[in-house]
């Protein structure tokens, strides 16, 4: 059933070399783990913690961490898992993921997950919610009804509901009960997690050759099944190893990628850009890790489940997941271009991905208005070969060092 | 750039059966200048150590050091060239080389050992539209090396021995395996080597041909890749464009040419983008990039 998911290792000299290939193995190892081994582990670490799986993109993993559970990422099969039982669920005109993570569900992989939950990020997800509760009865599975209203009267009343409504049932199947000093701690650890992922990024857009695109990613998405102050050792022990490397510049183009945010490309894909010249400074893999920009502000004395809920609020990425105005997320993508000083966007969206694919002609009018470069493909979870992606992302590439944005 | 002043820079471009090297001097104002040209087949070598030999063997005859670069550009398999500055894609190399080696063409046959691809470009050599083979390795050079040696024939007789064809035999143009299904039968019927060797030609020149009508080419085409020095392909070609059924099929006229560097294009084209390409980034004063 399982694939081979690395098809192009690196040298074992140059392997030797880096200082960071220890830590990049490990990661790997993380990612590659369709089996949540590193989660078994914990349990057994934790008695009686339970492991709470989480679908793409953008859960509150601070509140779950503070009932003494383990949020756990789950980002479908990718191209590991042939899918036999999962297409018997799901029309044929949908994304990938849901197929793969029922396939995986259906094969006992997420048997060590003591509950699901389903974010919303389009129809498809909110109906596997539906079907997870079908197909697994006796495990815990709810729909995470994220607010598309910000205002603190209406959705911040309805989102802390939400959450004391997660933190209740939860607590009920044997977590912890919501306490303030715990939550507290939990926003802390997750806070310091996304500085390290902030660094990260900051050393990708000033120094794009000393970090790539997918080992960044590959850092950023072992953590999906580590607690967050793990995690965080991790990613800061990688910057001071990348920090290490003998790298020198590249004349590539820079980019900002646009569209991965549900369903992730195989990683080879990232990679096949990166061989095709490209940059990728600034990108929304693994969105749920950076959904609130910046850090979750906690006041002195303050109540951390508001703390979380003004956050959500309003710190929240312009997503296509997020319903806000049409020219709001133009002019953000068009402001995130000129502060990474991209020279172009590469919309990559998975197949039949709704909220991606009904935002890219606003994002695009956008681009187009301000004379930024674009160009755009789709790929699903599962895709195996990259030659068409390579030669229109090379094509793309050479035309934006070589002629700019002219025709 | 003032008039003394001049760039050195390189084009290394790996495939899939030879590392081929170009060094150029270019100087503001005038045509530029072609220093050394290498080409090294890696049969069996480890790819990066080739990349480095035939690098090595270039500034040699160029008469320059690895440290006297201004831009050291890659294409065609980038991760091997550890010492690049930066990475062109085939397309856009294959494009301005062919462009300086015939200042008239606007369209290339790129025909490599594992693909085939038509490129359509414009005066400057900018890329403006592209088709390439699929999968199969039936109009690759790959695949008429695989039959020239199932034949016993050496390769460089192949284009000679194709052209002496009298009755040649048509093979599969859709599939590298059902081909040389079609050559074992060829063989054990007592067809004449000339006419496999012809019949081979014509139907990856059909192949050839289709892509360039897809991309809407015109005027002079120029053969580059391994395959170009293949007198028997590049008649075979011609053969296919005059044919009445393909006359009538194509929207215009187009004159197939080749050039003895033509399997350097991509190398060319690359040590030449890279001298623009540094020019630029001079004039954009980013020059920090290429440090």
């Amino acid at each position: 059933m399982l694939r081979s998911l690395v098809t192009t290792p690196a040298e074992p000299s140059e392997q030797a070399a880096d200082p960071a290939a220890t830590l990049l193995s490990q990661a790997t190892a993380l990612v590659e783990d369709q089996g949540l081994k590193a989660v078994a582990e914990w349990k057994a670490r934790h008695p009686g913690g339970l492991a709470i799986g989480h679908m793409p993109i953008y859960v509150p993993r601070p509140l779950i961490e503070a009932l003494g559970c383990l949020p756990v990422a789950i980002y479908g099969g990718g191209d590991q898992v042939d899918i036999i039982r999962g297409d018997s669920y799901f029309q044929s005109y949908i994304c990938h993921i849901p197929r793969s993570t029922i396939e995986l569900g259906l094969a006992g992989s997420y048997d060590i997950l003591d509950g699901m939950l389903f974010p919303s990020i389009c129809d498809v997800i909110r109906n596997m919610s539906g079907m997870w509760q079908l197909l697994f009865p006796d495990r815990y599975a709810a729909y995470v009804d994220l607010p598309q209203n910000f205002s603190p009267e209406v959705g911040g009343k309805f989102y802390r509901h939400e959450l004391e409504r997660i933190a209740s049932e939860l607590a009920k199947r044997g977590a912890l009960t919501l306490d303030p000093a715990a939550l507290r701690r939990s926003i802390e650890a997750e806070n310091k997690r996304r500085e390290a992922i902030a660094r990260i990024d900051e050393v990708r857009r000033t120094e794009p050759w000393r970090v790539r695109a997918s080992e960044a990613y590959v850092m950023v998405r072992a953590g999906g099944q580590l607690p967050a102050a793990e995690h965080t050792a991790m990613l800061e022990e990688f910057l001071e190893k990348v920090g290490e490397r003998e790298s020198r510049p590249m004349d590539n183009v820079r980019v900002v990628l646009v569209g991965s945010f549900c369903e992730q490309p195989p990683i080879d894909l990232i990679r096949t850009l990166e061989k095709a010249g490209c940059d990728i400074i600034d990108d929304d893999f693994l969105l749920g890790f950076r959904f609130i920009e910046g850090a979750i502000p906690l006041e002195e004395g303050g109540d951390p489940l508001e703390a979380l809920v003004r956050a959500y609020l309003e710190r929240g990425v312009a997503t296509a997941s997020r319903y806000i105005g049409e020219e709001e997320k133009g002019a953000a993508l068009v402001e995130k271009v000129r502060h990474c000083s991209a020279d172009g966007v590469v919309f990559a969206a998975a197949s039949f991905c709704d909220p991606a694919l009904l935002d890219q002609p606003m994002l695009e009018a956008a681009l187009d208005k301000a004379a930024i470069p674009f160009t755009s493909f789709k790929f699903a979870e599962n895709t195996g070969q990259f030659q068409v992606i390579r030669e229109q992302a090379g094509a793309f590439s050479d035309s934006v060092k070589l002629w700019g944005a002219t025709k | 750039m003032s008039p003394d002043q001049h760039h050195l820079t390189a084009g290394i471009d790996p495939g899939s059966s030879a590392v081929k090297v170009a060094i150029v001097r270019s100087r503001a104002g005038q045509d530029p200048e072609i220093l050394a040209t290498t080409m090294q087949r890696i049969r069996r070598r480890y790819v990066h150590k080739v990349v480095e030999a035939a690098f090595d063997e270039a500034c040699l005859k160029a008469g320059v050091k690895a440290g006297d670069f201004d831009y050291i550009a890659s294409t065609g398999d980038g991760d091997a060239v550890a010492r690049r500055t930066g990475h062109f894609y085939s397309m856009t190399t294959h494009a301005r080389g062919s462009l300086f080696l015939d200042q008239e063409a606007r369209a290339v046959l790129d025909i490599g050992a594992l693909h085939a691809r038509a490129i359509r470009f414009d005066h400057r050599g900018k890329v403006l539209g592209h088709r390439m083979t699929s999968q199969c390795a039936s109009g690759s050079g790959q695949f008429l090396e695989n039959i020239a040696r199932y034949l016993g024939v050496p390769l460089e007789e192949v284009g000679k021995l194709s052209e002496e064809a009298r009755k040649p035999e048509g093979v599969s143009s859709i599939c590298a395996v059902l081909a040389e299904t079609d050559v074992i039968n060829m063989v054990s019927r007592g067809i004449s080597t000339s006419d496999i060797l012809k019949g081979i030609h014509l139907s990856i020149a059909g192949r050839l041909v289709r892509l360039l009508r897809a991309i809407r080419a015109e005027g002079v085409v120029l053969l580059s890749g391994g395959l170009a020095a293949d007198t028997g392909l590049l008649a075979a070609i011609r053969e296919v464009l005059n044919d009445d059924r393909t006359k009538k099929r194509f929207h215009a006229k187009v004159e197939i040419r080749t050039d003895p560097d033509s399997i350097l294009a991509g190398a060319l084209g690359a040590a030449l983008v890279a001298a623009y390409r540094y020019e630029q980034l001079e004039r954009m004063g980013r020059l920090e990039v290429v440090a």
